[in-house]
């Protein structure tokens, strides 16, 4: 297994990190930058090697057939919007400030951000217009049960939704360096993917009465 | 060449809810059945706790490029491709990621066109069965699942025989806050009946309560699903035959107008015929209605039993809609998975007096899908040193109150085949057109307020309602698409779930449901699975 496995050249991973550095920043806390998100989405980018880690977490799968077909289609399709997505905003960047994104400030990598953010859909060029507050981000409808489909997604939007994927995935698929995602956030997830493949993780403790529901102790075998 | 593996009583094509509880019940009488999954057969030990491949990369959801569907809002339009209310395909089907809401149905949702009248636009009829007639088998699904709920909690719901299994599961903080809310709006609520067991149930242990749960296979084995219960339950008796990655193709005729067999392809492309007595279909409403319309023949040219063009028509697929509210108390709505909650069917029933027909399932659950990954508030930034500081103070402090519309069934509502699109078998994919009834809009609305006043009382902030604006199949609930009466011209199949035009085909999964109510349907679903199970059981014996 080639744990270092990479797609980017350098001036693209570059240019990756740093947009992923203003996507989710660095304060008082650690943000992208320290998670290395960039080496999540480097990995990811590089094949169908790492698509599905093992549940135990001992290696990845192998995958195979119509599966295996159906992943390479969606890397590549990534990949071209990688490639297609870094020449554009170097490109606008260059225009606008006569350098590239990696040589901006971070108020002006904001800035273009926005602006390939903006182009992205009629709808968030409208919601940009229309309510500037909620548009910085777009607006979001809450994922209620189904997947994003990312094939769908422009290059601006599957940075962003990389970049969160990179933070907070479980540390096997690359990011998330020393779960500092899920500290910033405060979820206390498991020390390892074989803590809940063997049954040990258990999230009772967060519960508001790991004993009973209320109630239940008089009525729970009452004929209706 | 085309393999003829040997006849047996019943072929069930899916082995999903239904499929999997119908296969427990024929064999268990004795049948010899054999089931054709088309998805794979997997193990507890290929699940895990990983939110990155289970929710985002198709782990267990269909791969939308290898099962795509289409969908649109007029028949005037071009559909585009969808993952519309995708379902697992896999042994087991959606119960394999679910955490399995199972609250029952009331009596009156079998008899609403009777209690609500006629609705414009639609065609809501009563169901040819009453809720007394399926509660034996509820108490039968209830039992063999082990589920942990509280009888007699929910006011509104139906007489039971006994109460359930296992007490309900520990009260999570989400579950906590709706039911402070609701008491304090007096209204009823009542812990969840969960697929789950709170303490040991026959000899199965009790369920683990993991983070990964809702879209996540059980790597412990100790949730309640068709994998875990029916299946093994099946496989027991020496009389199923379970081959996954067998992909039913078509139901071919024999020169009498009967099922003669199942075509269908198997993982290396090799094709097979199945013959049988009986057949069933448990494929879900959707996949379902695309198998009836793949098989076409001379006798049923606009697909099979379906002489009165009713199949895949007045489909419904509820809505899944909420409003969201933060906490200054944490409540870690990631605990359990988001959703071992606390219910209430306050606005379930019908009421006139409300200017809409019918109501509503409303509970607690997390944000979204309440992990890291997939938890954000509707409205908020989703990048920048604004959307870092919202995950900061409300990743732990948010929760939703949650709705399952009942849209009404239309009979211009439908599945049919895509004209165009492949799936990757090269066969025509489903297309959904769905334009939703204003009724399905009002009592959206009305319900999501209701949400957010249960969250306003429970002391929750910034209260954000996200209307249910349109059906985009979300809920991965499906029902309708071959509906059963008792009147040929009106239904595709009778009160026993066998189709009008051909009498060795029978339908379990929620293909038959001639409304959706406003239930999680899957409880049900199982229950009539086995009520139609033991017909076919009962049914033979006589001929
Ligand atoms: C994330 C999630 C959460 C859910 N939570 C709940 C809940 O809390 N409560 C609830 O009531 N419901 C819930 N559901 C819905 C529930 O999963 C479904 O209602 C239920 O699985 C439907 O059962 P079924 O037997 O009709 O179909 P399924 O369980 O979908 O099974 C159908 C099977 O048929 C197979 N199949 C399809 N076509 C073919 C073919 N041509 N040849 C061979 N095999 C075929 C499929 O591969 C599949 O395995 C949830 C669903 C999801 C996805």
């Amino acid at each position: 297994m080639n744990i270092h496995a990479t797609f980017f050249d350098n001036h693209q991973r570059a240019t990756v990190e740093a947009a992923m550095a203003r996507i989710i920043p660095s304060d008082d806390t650690p943000g992208a930058r320290e998670a290395r998100t960039v080496d999540f989405v480097d990995r990811y980018l590089s094949g169908i090697d790492y698509i599905y880690a093992l549940p135990d977490g001992s290696g990845f799968e192998q995958l195979e057939g119509r599966r295996a077909a159906a992943w390479q289609q969606r890397v590549d399709l990534a990949r071209s919007k990688y490639v297609a997505g870094i020449a554009e905003l170097d490109r606008l960047c260059l225009e606008q400030h006569r350098a590239q994104f990696v040589h901006l400030d971070e108020h002006e990598q904001d800035e273009m951000l926005r602006r390939i953010e903006r182009a992205g859909t009629p709808e968030a060029e409208r919601a940009w217009r229309d309510t500037p507050a909620i548009a910085y981000g777009g607006p979001v409808e809450p994922a209620l049960q189904q997947t994003n489909a990312e094939a769908d997604m422009d290059f601006f939007n599957l940075l962003v939704t990389h970049t969160r994927q990179g933070f907070l995935a479980d540390p096997i698929y690359g990011g998330n360096r020393d779960q500092l995602g899920w500290q910033v956030i405060g979820f206390p997830g498991p020390a390892s993917l074989a803590e809940v493949h063997a049954g040990r993780y258990n999230t009772l403790d967060f519960f508001a009465d790991n004993r009973v529901h209320r109630g239940q102790e008089d009525n729970h075998d009452r004929q209706a | 060449m085309t393999g003829k593996p040997d006849r047996v009583d019943a072929v069930i094509i899916g082995a999903g809810a239904s499929g999997a509880a119908a296969a427990k019940v024929l064999t268990e009488r004795g049948l010899r059945v054999v089931a054709l999954e088309k998805g794979p057969w997997r193990t507890k030990e290929s699940f895990g706790g990983d939110e990155l491949a289970n929710v985002n990369r198709y782990n267990l959801w269909p791969d939308p490029i290898l099962n795509p569907r289409t969908s649109r809002t007029s028949p005037e339009v071009a559909a585009e491709v969808d993952p519309f209310c995708p379902v697992p395909q896999m042994v087991g089907g959606g119960t394999v990621h679910w955490q399995g809401w199972l609250p029952r149905f009331t009596p009156n949702d079998f008899r609403l066109r009777t209690v609500a009248g006629d609705l414009a636009g639609t065609t809501l009829a009563d169901w040819p069965i009453t809720y007394e007639e399926l509660e034996p088998y509820y108490d039968a699904v209830e039992w063999a699942f082990g589920v942990s709920g509280q009888a007699g909690a929910n006011h509104f719901e139906g007489p039971r025989r006994r109460g359930y299994p296992c007490p309900p599961m520990p009260q999570s903080r989400y579950a906590e806050k709706f039911h402070d809310g609701c008491a304090k709006l007096g209204w009823n609520s009542f812990p969840t009946p969960q697929a789950a067991l709170s303490q040991p149930f026959n000899g199965r242990p009790a369920t683990v309560v993991s983070a990964f749960a809702q879209q996540h296979g059980d790597p412990t084995g100790t949730r309640s699903s068709a994998l875990n219960v029916f299946i093994p339950d099946a496989v027991a008796t020496g009389r199923y035959e379970l081959r996954p990655e067998s992909y039913v193709r078509e139901l071919v005729l024999d020169d009498r107008g009967r099922i003669k067999a199942a075509v269908y392809e198997d993982a290396a492309g090799v094709m097979f015929e199945q013959e049988a007595d009986v057949f069933l279909l448990a494929c879900g409403a959707v996949e379902t209605a695309r198998l009836m319309l793949m098989s076409t023949s001379a006798r049923f040219p606009g697909g099979l039993a379906n002489g009165n063009d009713l199949v895949g028509r007045n489909v419904t697929f509820h809505e899944y809609s909420a409003s969201v509210a933060t906490f200054d108390d944490p409540i870690y709505a990631w605990a359990g998975g988001g959703y071992v909650s606390a219910s209430s069917f306050q606005f379930y029933e019908h009421d006139a007096s409300r200017g809409f027909v019918s109501g509503g399932h409303i509970a607690a659950a997390g944000v979204g899908i309440p992990l890291p990954i997939n938890w954000g508030l509707p409205g908020k930034p989703t990048w920048g040193v604004e959307a870092k500081q919202v995950d900061r103070d409300y990743f732990n402090h948010s929760m939703a109150v949650a709705m399952v519309l009942h849209d009404m069934p239309q009979h211009d509502n439908r599945v049919d085949l895509d004209d165009t699109v492949v799936d990757a078998w090269g066969l025509p994919v489903a297309r959904i057109t769905l334009i939703p009834h204003e009724n399905d809009l009002a009592q959206g609305r009305f319900l999501v307020d209701r949400c957010g006043e249960i969250l306003e009382a429970a002391g929750g902030k910034d209260v954000t309602k996200v209307y249910a604006e349109k059906v985009t199949g979300n809920c991965s609930h499906q029902h309708g698409t071959a509906r059963m009466g008792d009147d040929p011209d009106t239904s595709v199949t009778d009160r026993h779930c066998r189709t009008h035009e051909v009498d060795n085909l029978f339908i379990v999964d929620g293909s038959p449901f001639p409304t959706a109510t406003g239930a999680n349907p899957t409880l049900t679903i199982m229950a009539n699975a086995w009520r139609v199970a033991e017909f076919i059981v009962t049914s033979k014996g006589n001929r």
